[in-house]
């Protein structure tokens, strides 16, 4: 499976020069919970609604400072044709929420650890019913066939 | 997906109880149609970026003819 087929939702960017005021107005508009900041073609930094509010309203920063004096840089990213599970070593290596996919430097989404362990659920859930099912239900033998 | 300038994006809510959103089309980045897209917020008239997902949809917008 492709990283690109774990992206379950839609990507928003933003440019640097956007306000922390901006970028909190338009993950709420837009429901979501990060930005990737994009300059030009180029994908700059992710900032997310967790950064807004420790390095942007905890330290103090005005609501008109420019997104990329909080958002994270450089980013972790993978190529949208990787093997989804290159994905989870990168969640694992370096202890993130969310990648930036992308194809050569272009970003086209974001994977996120909650939508992978809602995919993984479903299958265990799919799996895990014909164990259950043999666990709760009563037997029922057909018999010895009729030797005469 | 194939988009044009004046096309409502709708994204669908992803947890229970949450609303939809949309967005309009302003501009094609992308070729032939293609992502990312230039798009206006409604309520705040915000500008960004758009790289639309499985949880898109399009409506087209029904160009006049001359």
């Amino acid at each position: 499976m492709r990283t690109i087929d774990g992206v379950r939702r839609s990507g928003v960017g933003i440019e640097p020069q956007h306000t922390i005021r901006d970028a909190a107005a338009i993950m709420e508009q837009a429901g979501v919970g990060s930005l990737a900041v994009i300059e030009g073609d180029r994908l700059v930094g992710i900032v997310t609604d967790r950064d807004l509010v420790r390095r942007g309203l905890a330290r103090g920063l005005p609501a008109d400072a420019r997104v990329d004096a909080v958002m994270t840089a450089p980013v972790v990213t993978i190529d949208a044709d990787a093997d989804l599970h290159d994905a989870f070593a990168l969640f694992r290596t370096h202890a993130l929420r969310r990648l930036a996919v992308v194809r050569g430097e272009q970003f086209v989404g974001m994977v996120t650890v909650d939508d992978l362990l809602v995919d993984l659920a479903a299958d265990l859930h799919d799996l895990s019913r014909p164990v259950s099912a043999e666990v709760l239900s009563a037997h029922h033998d057909s018999g010895l066939p009729a030797t005469t | 997906m194939h988009a044009s300038v004046g096309d409502r994006i709708v994204i669908r809510g992803h947890r229970v109880g949450d609303p939809d959103r949309d967005c309009e089309l302003l501009a094609v980045r992308g070729k032939d149609g293609e992502p990312p897209y230039l798009v206006r917020w409604g309520d705040t008239g915000h500008e960004t970026l758009f790289f639309p997902g499985v949880d898109a949809t399009l409506e087209h917008f029904e160009h006049p003819t001359a």
